[in-house]
C-alpha cells in the first residue's frame, strides 16, 4: 500500500510518515501544494492524507484538480471542524476527513477503510481459500493459524488480496509498495513474493508470465 | 390584578373615565338648557294667559282704591316679572280707568272672555287652569276644577296668603312655582285680588325624559366608539412594544441576527426600535468576531496539539534509541513553543481588550528603543540578505518602552520576513506637529488591496496558511492595540510587488 502525505508542518509530517511506514505503508510526502498535487497525478496512491491549510495551493483545489484525473481515496486532515468545512470537503470528492488534532490510531482506522471502500471491500476480512486476511488487525491466517510476516509481505499479501482475480503488473507492485526513494531495487519484489509463497503455500500466488501476478478464486 | 398593572389597560381605563366624566358633562348641560328653555317657554305661556285674565277682570270687576290695602314689598320668589306687558294699564291705574265697572257688576262674579277661551281649553295637554280670589273667596276659576287643591294650597296653604293681605304698594311682583307636575304663576293685584294660572308641565317633562334618553343614549354610543378608537389607537401604538419584546426574547434566546420590525421610523416607539436595532447589530458584531477569535485562536492550537499527538503516539509505538526520542521530545518543544508564544499573544489581546493592560509612562529615547530593535532582528535580515537602513536621530517620548520595541520589532519583522532577497527596509522617525512619526517601508511583496483592511485583524496572514512556526498572525492586531493604547495610530499603505510602509504616529 502506497500512501501520499501532503503536509506543510515539518514535525507533523515527519512523524505521521514515520508512523505510516511502521504501519507496512510505502509513504511519499510532499510539504506544499504544488509538489503535492504534482505526486498525486504522477503515480497510482492507494490513498492520500490532504492537509487543507498548504502553502501554495491549498487542500480543496489539489483535491478539485486530482479528481478530474484520478479518483484516489483522499482522507483530508483539517483544522476546522465546522459542519461546512466537512460538507465542503466530502462534496468536492474527499472520502473522509480526520479534524486536527487527532490521534494515529484513528488515522490509520480511517486510511484502512477508504482503502477498503476503493477495492469495494466492505468488510475487513477477506478469505481466499484457506488463507484470511484481517485488514484491520493486519493478520493473515492458514487453516485458522496466524501466519508471521513482515510489514512489507503483509502489505503484498494484502494488496493481492484486494485485487483478487485480477492480474496486477510488477510495475504495480513496485508503485504501491515501494515509495519513491527505494524502487530501484528490482529483485526485491520477487524475495518478497517466494517468502509469502513459503508461508503461504506456492500456488496462493499465481505467476502470469509476462503479465505480472495473480490470485485465482 | 395584572390588568391594572398593563400600560394597555390603564391607558383604556384613564381614558374611559375622562371620556365618561367629559360626556356626563355635556350631557347634564344640554339637558339643563333643554329644560330651562321649556320652562321659559311654559311661563312666557302662564304669563301671556296671566295678563289676559288680569285685563279681563279689570274691565269686569274693578276696585276703588279703598280697596287698596298696603301691601310692602315682597320679597320675590323665584321669578320676579315686575313689569306689567306693555299693552296693559299699570297695577296702580286700574281704579281711575274703570270707576264705574265695580257697582257695574257685582263682586263674585267673573266669567272668561270669549276670546281667551281658547287659552283654557281643556283638550289642551297642558290643561291650563286659572284662578282669581277676590278677599280670599275664589270668585272664578277655570273649567279643570280637579285642579283648585293646587289653588288652595298655593293661596292658603302658606306665606302666600299673609303676604297677600299686607298693605303693598302698587308694584306686585309676579311669582311662578313648580308643585309636582305643575307650573303655576300668580300675582296679588293691588286691591287684594290674586290671580293664579297653572298647567301641567307632564308634555315637557316628557318630552325632556325623551331628551335625556336621547342624550344617554347618544352620549354611551360615542362612548362606546371612544372607547373602541381608543383601544384602538392604544394598541396600534403599543403595537411596537410587542414587536420589541417579541424580538428581545428571540435575542435573549440566542438569535443575535433577530431585528425589530419597525413600521414608523417617525414615532417615539419607531426611534427606540432603531436605537435597540443598532444596538443589537453591534452586539452581533461583537459576539460574531469573538466567536470568529476563539474559533481562530482554537484552530491555530489544533496544529501544535496534533504534533505533539502524532510525535509522541509514534515515539511509544515500539522501542526506540535514545537519538529517535530525542528528535521527538524536540519536536514536542517546537510545537509547545509554538502555543506558549500563541497564548502569550492571546492573552495580551484579551487584556488590551478589556482594558486591563498596564502601559508604564516613562520617558525614552525612541530611536535607541529603534536602534536595539534592528540590532535584534539583524540575524534574521541576514539570513534573508535584507538590508536595514535607519534615518532617525534622537528622540524622546513618553510611553511603554517594553511595549513599543515589540512594535518597532514587529514591523521590523514583518519588512524582512515578507521582503524580496536582496531587499531593503528603510525605518525613519520624525517629529511632525508635536508627534513621533515612525515609518517602516519595505521593498517587497506588497498587500493586496482588498486585504489592506484585514492587516491589523487577528490571525491575518499574507499567505493565507502557516509560514513557520514563529508566525502566530496576531502580531499585526496587538502592535495596534499597543500604539492604540498609547493614544497614537497606526496605518499602512501599500503598492503590490513594489514596497509597503507602515506609519505609526505617536503623541510625544
Amino acid at each position: 500500500m502506497r500512501i501520499l502525505i501532503v503536509e506543510d508542518e515539518p514535525d507533523l509530517l515527519a512523524s505521521l510518515a514515520q508512523a505510516l511506514r511502521e504501519e507496512g505503508y510505502a509513504v511519499d510526502t510532499a510539504d506544499n501544494g504544488d509538489d503535492g498535487l504534482f505526486n498525486a497525478e504522477g503515480t497510482d496512491y492507494d490513498a492520500i492524507v490532504l492537509d487543507v491549510m498548504l502553502p501554495g495551493m491549498d487542500g480543496w483545489e489539489i483535491l478539485k484538480r486530482l479528481r478530474k484525473a484520478k479518483k484516489t481515496p483522499v482522507l483530508m486532515l483539517t483544522a476546522r471542524d465546522q459542519t461546512c468545512d466537512r460538507v465542503k470537503g466530502l462534496d468536492t470528492g474527499a472520502d473522509d476527513y480526520v479534524v486536527k488534532p487527532f490521534d494515529l490510531e484513528e488515522v490509520f482506522a480511517r486510511l484502512r477503510a477508504i482503502i477498503r471502500r476503493s477495492a469495494n471491500k466492505t468488510t475487513n476480512v477477506i478469505e481466499i481459500g484457506d488463507v484470511k486476511v484481517d485488514t484491520a488487525a493486519r493478520n493473515v491466517f492458514l487453516k485458522e493459524k496466524l501466519v508471521e510476516l513482515t510489514a512489507r509481505e503483509y502489505s503484498l499479501v494484502e494488496f493481492m488480496a484486494l485485487h483478487r482475480g485480477e492480474v496486477v503488473t510488477r510495475t504495480q507492485l513496485y508503485e504501491h509498495l515501494f515509495d519513491e526513494n527505494e524502487s530501484s531495487l528490482s529483485n526485491l519484489l520477487d524475495v518478497h513474493v517466494s517468502n509469502v509463497r513459503k508461508k503461504l503455500g506456492a500456488e496462493f500466488i499465481a505467476t502470469r508470465r509476462g503479465h505480472g501476478y495473480c490470485i485465482e478464486g | 390584578m395584572k390588568l391594572f398593572k398593563s400600560i394597555k389597560w390603564r391607558l383604556q381605563i384613564w381614558y374611559g373615565l375622562i371620556l365618561v366624566v367629559v360626556l356626563a358633562g355635556f350631557g347634564f348641560t344640554s339637558y339643563q338648557l333643554e329644560r330651562g328653555r321649556q320652562f321659559r317657554r311654559i311661563d312666557d305661556e302662564l304669563h301671556q294667559r296671566l295678563e289676559v285674565l288680569k285685563n279681563a277682570l279689570h274691565r269686569q270687576q274693578p276696585r276703588g282704591p279703598n280697596g287698596n290695602r298696603p301691601f310692602p314689598g315682597q320679597s320675590p320668589r323665584r321669578q320676579n316679572l315686575n313689569e306689567p306687558p306693555p299693552g296693559g294699564p299699570p297695577p296702580g291705574q286700574f281704579p281711575e280707568e274703570d270707576p264705574l265697572g265695580l257697582g257695574a257688576r257685582p263682586p263674585g262674579k267673573f266669567s272668561l272672555p270669549e276670546d281667551a277661551e281658547h287659552f283654557f281649553e281643556a283638550s289642551d295637554p297642558h290643561e291650563f287652569y286659572f284662578s282669581i280670589m277676590r278677599d280670599d273667596k275664589e270668585i272664578a276659576k277655570s273649567m279643570n276644577q280637579r285642579l283648585s287643591m293646587y289653588v288652595t294650597s298655593t293661596y292658603f296653604g302658606g306665606p302666600v296668603n299673609q303676604l297677600a293681605n299686607l298693605p303693598g304698594n302698587t308694584q306686585r311682583p309676579q311669582n311662578v312655582h313648580s308643585i309636582e307636575n305643575y307650573r303655576e304663576i300668580y300675582q296679588h293685584l293691588p286691591a287684594g285680588d290674586f290671580i293664579l294660572v297653572g298647567c301641567s308641565v307632564l308634555p315637557e317633562l316628557n318630552e325632556l325624559q325623551h331628551t335625556a334618553l336621547n342624550l344617554t343614549a347618544v352620549g354611551g354610543l360615542i362612548l362606546l366608539v371612544g372607547l373602541a378608537g381608543g383601544a384602538w389607537l392604544v394598541s396600534r401604538s403599543l403595537k411596537p412594544i410587542s414587536s420589541i419584546s417579541a424580538t428581545a426574547v428571540k435575542i435573549s434566546a440566542g438569535d443575535l441576527s433577530q431585528r425589530i420590525n419597525v413600521a414608523e421610523a417617525e414615532s417615539e416607539l419607531g426611534q427606540l426600535a432603531a436605537v435597540l436595532n443598532s444596538t443589537f447589530a453591534r452586539l452581533e458584531t461583537a459576539f460574531a468576531q469573538q466567536k470568529q477569535f476563539a474559533s481562530d485562536a482554537a484552530h491555530e492550537l489544533r496544529t501544535p496539539v496534533s504534533v505533539m499527538l502524532t510525535q509522541t503516539q509514534t515515539a511509544l509505538n515500539r522501542e526506540r534509541d535514545a537519538a529517535s526520542y530525542k528528535l521527538t521530545v524536540e519536536a514536542c518543544q517546537r510545537a509547545a513553543q509554538r502555543m506558549r508564544k500563541l497564548i502569550e499573544s492571546l492573552l495580551a489581546l484579551a487584556r488590551f481588550d478589556a482594558g486591563q493592560e498596564v502601559l508604564k509612562r516613562m520617558p525614552f529615547d525612541l530611536f535607541k528603543t529603534i536602534s536595539d530593535c534592528a540590532e535584534l532582528v539583524q540575524p534574521l535580515a541576514e539570513e534573508r540578505a535584507v538590508k536595514v537602513f535607519i534615518e532617525a536621530g534622537p528622540l524622546e517620548i513618553t510611553g511603554d518602552p517594553e511595549r513599543l520595541a515589540q512594535v518597532v520589532t514587529n514591523l521590523l519583522t514583518n519588512a524582512i520576513q515578507y521582503n524580496q532577497p536582496e531587499g531593503e527596509v528603510r525605518v525613519k522617525l520624525e517629529s511632525q506637529n508635536g508627534l513621533a512619526v515612525l515609518t517602516v517601508t519595505d521593498t517587497g511583496q506588497g498587500i493586496a488591496a482588498e486585504d489592506v483592511p484585514r492587516v491589523f485583524g487577528r490571525f491575518y496572514r499574507a499567505d493565507q496558511s502557516r509560514t513557520g512556526a514563529g508566525n502566530t498572525g496576531l502580531g499585526l492586531a496587538i502592535s495596534k492595540a499597543i500604539v492604540e493604547a498609547h493614544g497614537g495610530t497606526i496605518e499602512v499603505a501599500s503598492e503590490e510587488n513594489v514596497k509597503t510602509t507602515f506609519t505609526v504616529r505617536l503623541p510625544v
